[in-house]
């Protein structure tokens, strides 16, 4: 069995790849690393085994600051009222066709 | 030679088999860490190597099959040939040994593949310059990877620092074989001045202050890394030649 | 990629919801398909149980490595070779897509890690029976990761996002696991007599283990309601089960192979196949740590894990000193 002595954690680090050029990079995980450059290198085996990607960014997790989700409805709810905002919210005569 | 005179020569089969084997068994060695690699994700990271290797080896075998046009494959020339017919460096063969071991033998090689397929890349042969002008990109990476370690471990805790140290030891000595192994078409001076620069500007930055060029007692060197040959080519043409003629 | 339903040790006390506000509030997210993401507030038992089973189910994939990867040094083609690797190295991924959904939750990797190689958690116990041919791979990746494919699709809706997500990923990269397991089989089948009888071999030792693959019946699952309830479980074991035995059986039949068991017939009432009763009282040994290979599966896993802490030890002793080094440019510059 494992010896019980406790091992420091190593850091973990959030991975987000760009499919192919001219899109954005998007979250697709996380991994252990023991620092940036290692996990850039990991990252790119673990995550782009498939040609995934053309670009990886990592992030240390612990960098990231995340809005409180007890305030999703403070936050974000106010914004349902503003229907003007979108282009829907308008009758464009049908002999205008597309604007 | 002049460039012009290099890009002349047909590459022999001895040259297709000496990468081929080579490739071949640093591949089998490296597929033996699947599944138990130090970190998970340091697992996955060295398989990829593997998987690299393996597939250099069957491009190479491939087209020394079609060379001979006798019903030869890559699976004949693996699996049915003697182990005395394999014409790997003898760096290839060994046994892993430890991480330290593992990485440190990954970094010789790969610190030797770079040049060459980048020699082969310029080839005449045009499959073989093919092979070449994809083999570097993965040899690249898989030099990074290895001198990452090394530096890691160079510098890194005072157990890694001695298991790297010994590593080295242990293998350096192989490397005059390696170095002295003629790759045709190639430039073998320039390619032992590139590995050189290479390995020593690596051991700088590891603080790894052993010389790379080491005596060696030839023989010695010989006996054990034919005997590790045997034990691998045992275990791997094991089933196939079970089964000879079998379709997999 | 590989999950049983182990859903059987869940502390009776976690089944019982009280319902309050938050909890008939959060059961309500979940039946309207609401996803529930790290940050969320959600109830213990909920926290608790997917720990477990995203754990385990990591574990299987990390266990699983184990069986198939003995086999890649004595792989009988190239091809063979190289797939297989890729297959097995697949499975670590798997593996780390889920410690990473399961870290979400508020654990660390070494903590779960810790409990499979202290013999806490559990993992999928068909990794417990040994690969006794090269036939095995070919078995595994048709019957086993086909069962899990069956078992894992309906998580790919599980009301916990991360979990979700890493599931799509691993079911997408699933199939080809499946499809080389077949390939395989089918070279066997079309092969020599010796290499027919070695895939007829195989599927003997293989099928009931894999049937138990899809856990206990449904009326011995006490916690499949909840587990329902919760969006972590889609579709119950006897209905999974049943799918694998009818579509598995004319995939037998087209290769030519005999699945060992007499009861199975076509019932054309129910639209599906009728098939023998499974020894429940095997599936319980090997789950309860009394299987063919339990013992050594585990030690397999301890022993790499301690053989690479040096290595992981020297990785963080050089990051440490290189930020050292980092910073104190910093603070002469």
């Amino acid at each position: 069995m494992s010896t019980p002595l406790a091992e420091a954690a190593t850091p973990l680090f959030e991975v987000f790849v760009r499919s192919k050029q001219g899109l954005d990079h998007k979250h697709v995980g996380s991994l252990h690393a023991s620092d940036a450059r290692h996990a850039l290198t990991l990252a790119r085996d673990v995550y782009t085994r498939r040609q995934e990607g053309v670009s990886i960014w990592v992030v240390p997790s612990n960098a990231i600051t995340a809005s409180d989700p007890a305030l999703k409805s403070d936050n974000f709810d106010p914004m349902a009222s503003k229907v003007y905002r979108h282009p829907t919210f308008y009758d464009i005569p049908d002999e205008i066709g597309h604007m | 030679m002049t460039v012009t005179e290099l890009r002349l020569n047909v590459v022999s089969d001895a040259t297709l088999l000496t990468l081929a084997d080579t490739c071949l068994l640093w591949g089998h060695r490296l597929s033996e860490w699947c599944g138990h690699g130090p970190a998970l994700e340091e697992d996955i990271a060295l398989t990829n190597t593997a998987l690299d290797v393996i597939g250099q080896a069957r491009a190479l075998l491939q087209l020394a099959a079609a060379r001979r046009g006798d019903g030869a494959t890559e699976d004949t020339l693996a699996y049915f040939r003697e182990p005395d017919a394999f014409l790997n460096v003898m760096l290839a063969a060994l046994p892993n040994g430890d991480y330290a071991c593992t990485v440190a033998r990954s970094f010789l090689l790969s610190a030797w593949f770079v040049p060459v397929w980048a020699s082969l890349a310029q080839s005449a042969d045009r499959p073989l310059a093919a092979l070449a002008a994809e083999a570097v990109k993965e040899s690249r990476m898989q030099l990074r990877h290895a001198s990452d370690w090394v530096i890691r471990f160079g510098d890194g805790s005072d157990e890694s620092r001695r298991r790297i140290d010994a590593a080295f030891a242990g293998l350096l000595p192989y490397c005059d074989e390696l170095l002295g192994t003629p790759v045709d078409g190639t430039d073998q001076a320039a390619r032992t001045l590139a590995w050189r620069a290479t390995v020593q500007a690596t051991f700088d930055t590891a603080t790894l202050t052993q010389p790379i060029s080491v005596v060696y007692d030839a023989n010695l060197l010989n006996i054990t890394a034919s005997e590790s040959r045997v034990t691998l080519l045992a275990e791997m043409q094991s089933l196939a030649r079970q089964h000879p003629g079998a379709v997999w | 990629m590989y999950t049983q339903a182990l859903d059987t040790a869940i502390n009776a006390n976690t089944t019982t919801v009280t319902v309050d506000s938050f909890q008939k509030t959060f059961l309500e997210r979940i039946a309207r398909d609401e996803k529930i993401e790290p940050q969320d507030a959600m109830p213990e038992a909920y926290r608790k149980t997917l720990v477990r089973q995203i754990s385990q189910h990591a574990h299987s994939e990390i266990v699983g490595m184990l069986p198939e990867g003995g086999w890649i040094t004595r792989a009988p083609s190239l091809k063979r070779k190289e797939i297989l690797l890729a297959k097995v190295q697949d499975e670590g991924g798997h593996g780390l897509y889920l410690y990473s959904a399961a870290e979400t939750l508020g654990v660390t990797r070494e903590s779960l890690v810790d409990a499979l190689h202290s013999g806490k958690a559990k993992y999928s116990s068909i990794f417990n029976y040994p690969t006794e041919s090269w036939a095995d791979i070919g078995i595994i990746g048709w019957l086993v990761d086909g069962a899990a494919i069956m078992n894992q699709v309906p998580l790919c809706r599980c009301s916990y996002g991360p979990y979700a997500r890493a599931m799509i990923r691993i079911c997408k990269e699933e199939s080809f696991h499946q499809r080389q397991g077949f390939d395989i089989v089918r070279s066997l089948c079309e092969g020599t007599p010796a290499q027919k009888a070695l895939a007829q071999d195989s599927v003997n030792r293989w099928w009931w283990p894999t049937l138990m693959m899809f856990g206990p019946h449904d009326s011995d699952s006490p916690n499949t309601e909840q587990a329902t309830d919760w969006g972590i479980k889609r579709i119950s074991n006897d209905d999974l089960r049943q799918k694998f035995v009818d579509v598995t059986v004319p995939q037998a039949k087209f290769l030519g192979l005999t699945l060992p068991d007499t009861a199975i017939a076509w019932n054309a009432e129910r639209g599906h196949y009728d098939f023998g009763k499974i020894d429940w009282d095997e599936f319980w040994r090997v789950v309860k740590g009394d299987g063919p290979c339990n013992a050594e599966r585990v030690a397999d896993r301890v022993t790499a894990f301690d053989d690479g802490r040096w290595v992981r030890e020297a990785d963080a002793a050089h990051a440490a000193k290189v930020a050292l080094r980092n910073a104190q440019v910093t603070a002469t510059v």
